[in-house]
């Protein structure tokens, strides 16, 4: 048995019956890695030598029946935009290259609380702008099921990871659909939580209003649990809330909406043949299922490109060659911030906070960020309205399969379309999770999306794990273990 | 809504030293994407939305008391400075 296959829970059964130690589990996990890193480069820092320890504290209190937690012992893998203390956070970016975190982010901070073990930093575009793990400053990560192909991003590094089992879990952060792109291309599931049930405290910030941190899990159930364990309200981060569940229908009494502006132009037959399939499965079990519209969805991209960039402009200002991160020298502290911020971040980096500061400048905030925030609230309304009618909404996760290493680098609007599907859970604060369904013709995995309202997110797991059992997709990257 | 915009003040604005390529490769790209948002001009709205932050739990947020708890230690907020000096930051001087 290899028990890097298995689920959390299955896992931990193991271990409390004493038929699997921690330890060996770290082992596995990094021999995975080992097999698998020169080619998929998932990791920009592995923690092994570290953690040895820690894992042999598992294997006691096993062996004592003193273990508390699912979640003791299960190596879990951090994209490297969250801060674990004393060891390095460097978004992917050349700006922090030499940046040591002196404090845990809060979800690091509960999951130590649980005993997990971290099995290192993974790769991401830089400070999380991307779609394909192509904008990082130390390397590509390639796809585990094909390395012609990217494994989206940007958690990408996290994605890949998982999928060649370097680690049973890992965390991402989605802020237009970078946990459930990914976890998408990558035949994984990605849960993004309702915006503020998990706090962003230690996260380095992209877009403060549509980041999220969440999971992405080979089972739904593996998410579940992560979830259970970093969520809660925090008073680090304002934005948090008290995670108050509402409870909603998983079963048969629920009624499902089809998006149909999702079902259009620009997706796939493919992807659109994901989400009939499970659509012809859920009415079998008697599920209602519906076409609805939501006509704003078609401006999701219009409105996310003014308004992330614009935060990002804002929150990307604090690297400036004074406080931490790089500094390249100028006469003047000006001179210096200048250059230091031109040789610190990448193009895709620039290109945002330049659309972002152009978005804020005198003259323009009325009729380009002004005008998003409307066009957002607008969204939230209508959501809202959608949500009196159903209980969970589907769409394909992405338009279309993964793909290929360098063929949307050169025209990045055509790179910020791939994220059509997931950018307004972001944009509406909404719960939102990508659920494997099946394998393109070109053996690269497909996902499907659903999406319930704020709060619903315990409802959505319970929901997703009876179309995650009924679709029975247990297709995995061939070559890596 | 206008597309025309001057990259050398933006770039100035943002403190980031563009090179000429850049200028004009950063323009080419930033053209086309404003050409795409600009589809949100022709939107009739219903909401007079003015506010910066958007919450959709807006209504659960709660502010919440002053409390003194454990923070970085001033050693420690300095630590990844790239030039500091008796516990203070250094940087060059504001004016020629």
């Amino acid at each position: 048995m290899d028990a890097s296959q298995l689920s959390i829970r299955e896992i931990n059964s193991l271990f409390t019956k004493k038929e699997l130690k921690p330890s060996e589990l770290y082992s596995k996990v990094f021999e995975n890695a080992a097999n698998s890193e020169a080619a998929l480069h998932a990791h920009l820092t592995l923690f092994e030598e570290e953690n040895i320890k820690k894992a042999a504290e598992s294997d006691k209190r096993f062996s004592k029946d003193e273990s508390a937690s699912l979640l003791d012992g299960i190596p879990i893998a951090i994209k490297d935009n969250i801060n674990i203390k004393n060891y390095k956070t460097t978004c992917s970016s050349k700006m922090l290259s030499n940046y040591t975190s002196p404090y845990d982010a809060t979800v690091i901070k509960k999951l130590k609380e649980h005993n997990a073990l971290f099995t290192g930093k993974t790769n991401l575009d830089e400070f999380a702008m991307g779609s394909s793990t192509e904008n990082s400053a130390f390397g590509l990560t390639k796809n585990p099921w094909n390395t012609d192909y990217v494994p989206g991003g940007s958690s990408g590094g996290s994605a890949a990871s998982v999928g060649a089992r370097s680690s049973i879990a890992a965390l991402g952060s989605d802020t237009g659909g970078s946990i459930r792109q990914p976890a998408s291309f990558c035949g994984l599931v990605g849960f993004k939580p309702t915006y503020g049930t998990v706090s962003r405290f230690g996260l380095v910030a992209f877009a403060s209003s549509l980041d999220q941190i969440g999971p992405i899990t080979k089972t739904v159930d593996d998410s579940r649990i992560i979830f259970s364990s970093i969520s809660g309200k925090d008073s680090r981060d304002a934005t948090s809330v008290i995670n108050n569940q509402l409870d909603i229908p998983s079963d048969n009494a629920a009624t499902i909406g089809v998006i149909k502006e999702l079902m259009e132009d620009g997706i796939s037959d493919e992807a659109k043949n994901e989400v009939n399939k499970v659509v012809e499965i859920l009415k079998s079990k008697g599920y209602k299922v519906k076409e609805i519209s939501i006509p704003i969805i078609k401006l999701s991209i219009s409105i996310y490109y003014l308004i992330a960039p614009a935060e990002c402009s804002a929150n990307l200002a604090r690297f400036d060659g004074v406080r931490y991160g790089l500094r390249i020298d100028g006469n003047t502290s000006y001179e210096m911030m200048e250059n230091t911020r031109a040789e610190g971040f990448g193009a895709e980096v620039k290109r945002r906070i330049l659309l972002g500061t152009y978005a804020l400048s005198a003259g323009y905030y009325d009729e380009y960020y002004g005008k998003a925030l409307q066009a957002r609230k607008e969204m939230i309304d209508e959501f809202a309205e959608t949500f009196k009618d159903f209980d969970y909404l589907i769409s394909p996760t992405t338009p279309t399969q993964a793909f290929k290493s360098g063929e949307k680098t050169s025209n990045p609007l055509e790179m910020y379309m791939s994220d059509l599907c997931t950018i307004p859970a972001n944009l509406a604060g909404l719960p939102a999770i990508s659920i494997p369904t099946g394998l393109s013709k070109d053996e690269l995995p497909l996902g499907v999306q659903v999406m319930s309202k704020p709060l619903s997110d315990n409802s959505l797991l319970d929901f997703s794990e009876i179309i995650e059992n009924e679709v029975q997709f247990d297709g995995q990257p061939k070559g890596w273990l | 809504m206008s597309d025309e915009f001057n990259i050398k003040n933006i770039a100035k604005l943002a403190s980031i030293n563009l090179s000429e390529e850049e200028q004009d490769s950063l323009s080419n790209d930033l053209s086309i994407i404003l050409e795409h948002v600009n589809a949100l001009s022709d939107l009739k709205l219903n909401s007079q939305q003015q506010e910066i932050f958007i919450h959709p739990l807006a209504k659960e947020l709660e502010l919440q008391d002053d409390q003194v708890v454990e923070s970085l230690t001033h050693h420690e907020a300095i630590s990844n400075a790239p030039e500091s000096k008796d516990g203070k930051f250094v940087v060059p001087p504001s004016m020629e």
